[in-house]
């Protein structure tokens, strides 16, 4: 449905998009990921046609939209980071306007206005002055603009940001059911968004695409996938990594380090060793069973599956 | 044509949600009528010629203030991502805002008819005089609109877009009396030619002049191109 090749964006001298290419098929929510200024929104607004790329080609929805601006503006809803937005209009006014210049007939605007704005739950709303809307709505004013048209792709930037919880909620279940039957990408740097939201992520930071994948992909390449964390005691305390370390379903034991500072470090200051412990099956049961025959004590076992955080600042981390 | 129906319908609502043409429609009714007076008590003529002069230029420095928004805001505000993300040609874009901030001139010109009705019920004007006046009135708002558009479309900054409009169009107005001042006569009447006051001249006598038409027509659509080139080209940068 969408496919950038290359797509390279110069402001004078600044690279501010350099060659990312990625391909999305029909149906679902790509998250487009990366710290601020790392490039999204131009790739976006690359994508939508409304900047001009320095290189590269951009194919969406089967029309390339450099040759073809039309075709795939009629097939693109886009949702800017701030909702483009006459202050002056009301709500209606607004979508009234946008349905007309999204060449919707005369006779279906005012049903087809009704039905989005419903579907943004702004039923009721049609009087109010765009100017005097709270962020929330004026995001879902933005909303139904992009919808307006029933487009087959939908481009959003940053959806939720400025959105207060209930509202990022009420935003996720909404474009889940617009993936439904289209293909959506999001832009956001709030990581939580996109673990709820997208199976498959693009990240880029710098201007470069650094990672693309499923979650799970993106995820154990940037951290070697589940760790566990292992509090143990014994004698001769320097024997225990190793110990561990050689067991089969063990492929890597790092000791944890007391942090520096004074402050009290629990399980350091009662003489535990810390380790974490890289395994491609559940080692715990072999771990507790060594500590036995070891006679060490064993305080606790913890399974820590990596939260896109940890490999969004272990990929952004490892580029720098 | 129905997308820049469109924007012309949205420009016009704008501007009559928001207090800007009210007062604009009540700060020209009075220029006009300080003008009326002035030219009846100085002429002891029953004409518009002194009003209708004198309220093309004030055209010059109030109709940037209503085009100063077409682009700069528009840009500021980040709807021209809207527009330029909808099937919208920019032409329809274009011309959509000039017919709209044309519309609302022409609303503020049926607003002085009130001046010739008080000439035709105390005096005989020449009504088509008038006519042709009002014409040439006309002509100059949608020369102007034009380069107010093409400012806008130059900055962010609506209060500079406003100013910028003004210092395009000053040229068009002294070159007029800097023709008086100097003495090579090629360079005087290049001057006059480029004055606006000279094109409307005829207009004022009555007479509907090919040459004068060819000149506003020339004005008007060299800025349009030039704001279509400008905002096209911001695009890349």
């Amino acid at each position: 449905m969408i496919s950038a090749q290359s797509l390279t964006k110069r402001f004078g001298s600044l690279t501010a998009v350099d060659a990312v290419s990625f391909e999305v098929g029909t149906g679902g929510v790509l998250g487009f990921i990366g710290p601020n200024g790392a490039g999204k929104t131009t790739t976006m607004r690359m994508l939508t046609g409304f900047l001009p790329a320095s290189g590269g080609k951009a194919v969406v929805a089967g029309h390339d939209v450099f040759d073809e601006p039309m075709q795939v503006r009629r097939k693109v809803g886009y949702l800017p980071e701030t909702p483009p937005l006459y202050r002056e209009l009301s709500i209606g006014d607004y979508l009234r306007f946008v349905a007309e210049i999204r060449g919707i007939a005369a006779r279906d605007r005012a049903r087809r206005v009704g039905e989005v704005m419903e579907q943004v739950g702004l039923s009721g709303w049609e009087r109010r002055i765009v100017g005097s809307l709270s962020k929330g709505y004026r995001q879902r004013v933005g909303l139904a603009q992009a919808i307006m048209h029933d487009p087959p792709v939908l481009i959003l930037d940053e959806p939720t940001s400025g959105l207060d919880p209930a509202q990022v909620a009420g935003m996720r279940d909404f474009v889940r059911e617009l993936a439904n039957d289209r293909t959506v990408i999001l832009s956001t740097h709030i990581l939580s968004e996109v673990e709820l939201l997208c199976p498959r992520v693009v990240m880029i930071a710098g201007g470069k695409k650094v990672a693309d994948g499923t979650l799970d992909e993106v995820r154990h390449r940037a951290t070697g996938g589940v760790r566990y964390r292992v509090e143990l005691k014994g004698e001769p305390p320097d024997a225990i990594a190793p110990a561990v370390g050689a067991l089969p379903q063990v492929d890597q034991v790092k000791p944890v380090p007391r942090p520096p500072g004074d402050g009290p470090h629990d399980p350091w200051d009662q003489g535990f060793r810390v380790l974490d412990v890289r395994a491609a099956d559940d080692p715990r049961t072999a771990i507790a069973r060594l500590a036995t025959e070891q006679g060490w004590t064993l305080r606790g076992m913890e399974r820590r599956v990596p939260g896109l955080e940890e490999a969004f600042l272990a990929i952004i981390g490892a580029e720098q | 044509m129905s997308v820049a129906w469109a924007i012309f319908k949205k420009e016009l609502r704008i501007y009559f949600v928001s207090p800007l043409a009210y007062v604009f429609l009540g700060v020209f009714l009075l220029l006009s009528g300080l003008f009326f007076y002035l030219g009846i008590t100085m002429t002891g003529e029953a004409s518009l010629r002194v009003m209708l002069g004198n309220l093309s230029i004030a055209f010059l420095f109030l109709l940037p203030l209503l085009t100063m928004r077409h682009f700069a805001e528009e840009r500021r505000s980040g709807t021209l991502e809207l527009m330029m993300t909808a099937p919208v040609p920019l032409w329809a874009l274009l011309f959509g805002k000039w017919a709209a901030t044309l519309a609302l001139c022409l609303a503020l010109l049926l607003g002085t008819l009130l001046f010739p009705g008080i000439l035709l019920y105390y005096g005989d004007p020449d009504m088509g005089v008038v006519l042709t006046s009002y014409l040439g009135l006309l002509l100059v708002c949608g020369a102007f609109v034009s380069a107010g558009m093409f400012s806008s479309s130059l900055t962010d900054e609506p209060v500079a877009a406003g100013l910028l409009g003004v210092i395009i169009l000053l040229p068009f107005w002294v070159a007029g009396s800097a023709a008086d001042m100097v003495s090579a006569d090629w360079l005087r009447r290049a001057l006059r030619h480029l004055s606006f006051l000279t094109h409307i001249e005829p207009f004022s006598k009555g007479v509907v002049d090919t040459g004068a038409l060819a000149w506003f027509a020339l004005f008007t659509f060299g800025f349009l191109f030039l704001t279509w080139r400008s905002v096209e080209s911001r695009r890349w940068r």
